[in-house]
């Protein structure tokens, strides 16, 4: 359901100034960048270890 | 009608804009001068279509997080930064209100609602009020996006377009049909 809501109070500039924190956005957005990176850096270091095992054993 | 000096930018800045978008691709502690530029404009748009303010600023730190995240992606098309802002920030609103974390909400001031009435070809009581109020809640979600951003917001077409991805003529059409529904179930409940 829609709720409306009629001459609200509104946060000043300042206020909403105060909420910034671009430190945390730069956590934030590396950490999510990191999760998708994982699961690829996984796969290609075990596919990496698997054919280094296999070459170890041929040789 | 007020102009939103962000999106009203001249050509010079935008060049610049575009410069620090491609410093920023490169290092992302970069992109801080563009979050400080957009965060207030990018909150307020949040504000509004939320119950608590707390959400709001959940909401836009999950703008800018997405924003930057994707901005190696990011080419300008034709679309500005600000409009490619507010598109994420639409995304990040419905997956708020999917997730039940935030309330669907319409902002308005009293101004605005005598206005709007008089965009109705109707005269304003304190009656044609609750009606205008109870049929916006009646109204689909696109519709009221459109007539939350052209009548309440004061957006052109263009920038409409831009966030809901539409052409401008087809933002003016759109918001013209949610206009005509909004009078046909504005009569109705009135009646």
């Amino acid at each position: 359901m829609i709720k409306i809501l009629v001459d609200r109070t509104k946060p000043t500039t300042e206020e909403i100034k105060r909420h910034q924190n671009f430190e945390t956005i730069l956590d934030k957005a590396s950490i999510n960048e990191t999760k998708k990176i994982l699961p690829w850096y996984y796969g290609a270091v075990g596919l990496a270890s698997f054919i280094f095992a296999i070459v170890t054993i041929l040789l | 009608m007020a102009v939103n000096l962000l999106y009203h930018q001249n050509e010079f800045r935008l060049e610049d804009e575009m410069r620090q978008i491609e410093i920023a691709k490169k290092d992302p502690r970069q992109f801080a001068p563009l979050y400080k530029k957009y965060h207030e404009a990018i909150f307020r748009y949040v504000y509004k279509r939320v119950d608590e303010e707390e959400a709001a600023y959940d909401i836009t730190s999950s703008v800018f997080v997405k924003a930057l995240a994707s901005l190696p992606r990011y080419e300008f098309r034709g679309v500005p930064f600000s409009s490619w802002l507010f598109r994420i920030a639409k995304s990040e609103l419905y997956q708020s209100f999917r997730d039940k974390k935030a309330q669907r909400t319409v902002s308005l001031d009293s101004v605005t609602i005598v206005q709007f009435i008089d965009e109705l070809n109707e005269d304003f009581s304190e009656e044609q009020r609750t009606t205008l109020l109870n049929s916006l809640k009646l109204l689909k979600d696109h519709q009221l996006q459109l007539i939350e951003m052209r009548f309440f917001e004061k957006r052109s077409f263009k920038e409409i377009g831009e966030i809901v991805g539409l052409t401008e003529n087809n933002a003016k059409v759109k918001t013209f049909r949610a206009l005509v529904k909004l009078k046909e179930i504005f009569n109705r409940t009135k009646a």
